[in-house]
């Protein structure tokens, strides 16, 4: 009967283990789910170590990839508590790391087996414990596991009387449930934050990108059209087209039936519609992956804006022609300035100072145009630069009058190479190398005019006495004032050599617009 | 049509000397249309680029007539529009002789139309 009663008590108390390990099982896979870090887990599994076999601390150890040191995965909640207690403001703030392999602890891990040790400080392998550490008055530990081998060691420290063999037992039990609990939660971290990468990269390329089935449809997409297009993508129809500029969908259309049918990568540069109406350049590459995991054929696109580059390309292009044309041009005026400063006859010195005058003068402009392409050129400026150009400047001869005008590029460049004309002529034959002669430049404004505003230039030289028209003067200055400027910039001119000097007026329009005529 | 005076006054220089009546020259636009509808032309030679305006509009304005046309142009023919990269070009700058030479041509192509 003792026996039996022996029995019966025995298999109560293996039925009551079972039955509290089984519970204890349910309860690590149960708020395992809650748990968002590892050790957050190891604690948990800990706390419900310690309920099954009463231990009053406890601690959970993981070999490095050498299996040299053991890495704490986790110190239980009541562990912690005492550290605190015992050893205020010295307690580490996270679990050790890279602890040596010794101690009762290590003996579990070398000998792949449990280790009860009710009087711990008497066993062979004891090395006592570390300061701040809650004394030690009975062990258990635990190895842990995984396919096949020992990955590490849960020890269980101070159980009221000592620990038992059924408390070994239960943990024994316990401990694969552990360490599936731990991988799984591993596992699941690192796909978590492979997601969250991928994530975070998807939305951080400046690119469209996208996955859909062998029939473009099931799209699913990093967001970007929405956020490009403010349509809304059902991932099922072709929608999107819309957003594609009408003169790009046809050949967008056909490039796509073409890759979905022979399965070939695509590239295409389309337009699509921004949400404010304003359409921008694609770049748009597609390519077809074999089977992921059971989920069939699946193509993967990508799509970069693309228009800057295009707006680059455009504008370099217009750049170039514009350089082409500039160039071209004035060699082709040169050579006619040239043909006509010959024409006009006289030493070769002489021909040959004109000439290069001129060129100066139209470099000059030149240089203004160009440097002034989105800007202005004053005026009086303009014609100090002509004048001191033929070494002259301020005296008391000369006035150079007028209100404060700001030219167009165009008109400053008609206006420049008149003056020039004018006052080499003056240097030479004019009120500027006479004694007693004046030179009166001035002029006026006139908003109100038909064609939009205009600037009326004067140069009026005076007390030169009659020379005979040198033969020059009616060359090429004459022609540049009287035909050139009316025909190329829009101007009103009168030229006349009177008794006392040149007489000039020139009117030209303030506006590019109003060149022609 | 070309609207560097220059350039206009030597090219009318050297066609009139080769009994070319030129009708032009003109730079604009709106001076070339009105040449071409009020005076009529036989044959034309536009600049491309006329400052602040392209001759495009006269060019498309001259083929609706059939008149035989040639640009003449610093820029080289990729700048050109497409539908116009079939017109003979003069590139600048030019030379007399090449100019007349071009003309001819032309003039010949007006007689066979």
């Amino acid at each position: 009967m003792r026996a039996e009663a022996h029995d019966e008590t025995d298999l109560l108390a293996t039925l009551a283990r079972k039955n509290a390990v089984l519970q204890a099982i349910n309860r690590i896979f149960h708020e395992a789910l809650g748990a968002t870090t590892e050790e957050a887990l190891g604690r948990l599994c800990l706390a419900v170590a310690e309920d099954v076999t009463g231990a009053s601390f406890s601690f959970m150890a993981e070999l490095n990839p050498a299996r040299d040191k053991l890495h704490d995965l986790a110190i239980s909640d009541r562990a912690w508590a005492t550290f605190n207690r015992d050893w205020a403001g010295e307690a580490p703030l996270a679990v050790p790391s890279h602890l040596e392999l010794h101690g009762l602890y290590a003996r579990v891990i070398f000998d792949e087996a449990s280790v009860i040790a009710n009087h711990p400080a008497d066993h062979p392998d004891s090395i006592g414990t570390p300061h701040g550490h809650p004394q030690l008055e009975s062990f258990l530990g635990v190895p842990l596991h995984r396919k096949g081998k020992v990955i590490g060691v849960l020890g269980l420290g101070n159980r009221a009387g000592g620990f038992r063999e059924i408390d070994q037992l239960a943990v024994e039990e316990l401990a694969p449930a552990i360490v599936q609990a731990l991988c799984s939660k591993r596992d699941e971290l690192a796909l978590r934050e492979s997601e969250q990468i991928r994530r975070v990269s998807m939305s951080l390329v400046p690119a469209m990108l996208w996955r859909t089935d062998a029939h473009g449809r099931n799209r699913v997409s990093n967001g970007q059209w929405e956020l490009v297009t403010g349509m809304t993508d059902d991932g099922q129809t072709s929608d999107w087209l819309k957003a594609v500029h009408p003169d790009d969908r046809e050949r967008t259309t056909t490039a796509l039936r073409r890759s979905y049918a022979t399965g070939e990568a695509m590239e295409l540069q389309f337009r699509v519609r921004g949400r404010e109406g304003q359409y921008r350049w694609y770049l748009c590459r597609k390519v077809r992956v074999g089977d992921i995991a059971g989920s069939g054929e699946q193509w993967f696109g990508a799509a970069t804006d693309v228009h800057d580059m295009h707006l680059l390309e455009e504008r370099q292009r217009r750049l170039v022609a514009e350089l082409q044309h500039r160039v071209r041009n004035i060699l082709t005026v040169v050579r006619s300035v040239f043909a006509r400063t010959v024409e006009a006859g006289g030493a070769l010195e002489d021909a040959a100072d004109h000439f290069r005058g001129r060129l100066d003068a139209l470099a000059r402009t030149q240089a203004i145009v160009t440097q002034t392409a989105s800007g202005m050129v004053d005026l009086e400026n303009l014609i100090r630069d002509e004048l001191l150009s033929v070494g002259v400047a301020d005296g008391a001869a000369l006035t150079i009058d007028g209100p404060d005008v700001q030219l167009p590029p165009r008109t400053a460049e008609a206006i420049g190479l008149a003056v020039h004309e004018l006052a080499i002529n003056a240097v030479k034959y004019g009120a500027l190398k006479m004694a007693k002669a004046s030179l009166d430049i001035r002029w006026t404004t006139d908003m109100d005019c038909g064609d939009g505003p205009r600037v009326h230039l004067i140069w009026v030289e005076r007390g030169v006495p009659a020379v005979a028209i040198s033969p020059e003067r009616q060359g090429f200055g004459t022609e540049l004032i009287r035909e050139a400027l009316p025909y190329q910039y829009g101007a009103d001119t009168h030229l006349t050599f009177m008794g006392g000097g040149v007489r000039c007026s020139i009117s030209l329009p303030l506006h590019e617009e109003g060149k022609t005529h | 049509m070309e609207d560097e005076y220059f350039i206009a006054s030597d090219l009318k220089r050297a066609l009139e000397a080769e009994q070319v009546t030129v009708v032009g020259p003109v730079g604009s636009v709106a001076d070339a249309l009105r040449l071409i509808d009020h005076d009529g032309v036989d044959i034309a030679m536009l600049d491309v680029n006329l400052g602040t305006a392209m001759c495009f509009p006269v060019a498309e304005r001259l083929r609706e007539l059939g008149v035989p046309f040639m640009f003449l142009t610093g820029y080289d023919d990729w700048a050109l529009p497409d539908v116009f990269r079939d017109v003979p070009l003069l590139p600048k700058p030019f030379v007399v002789g090449d100019v007349l030479a071009a003309v001819r041509r032309l003039s010949d192509s007006e007689t066979v139309q």
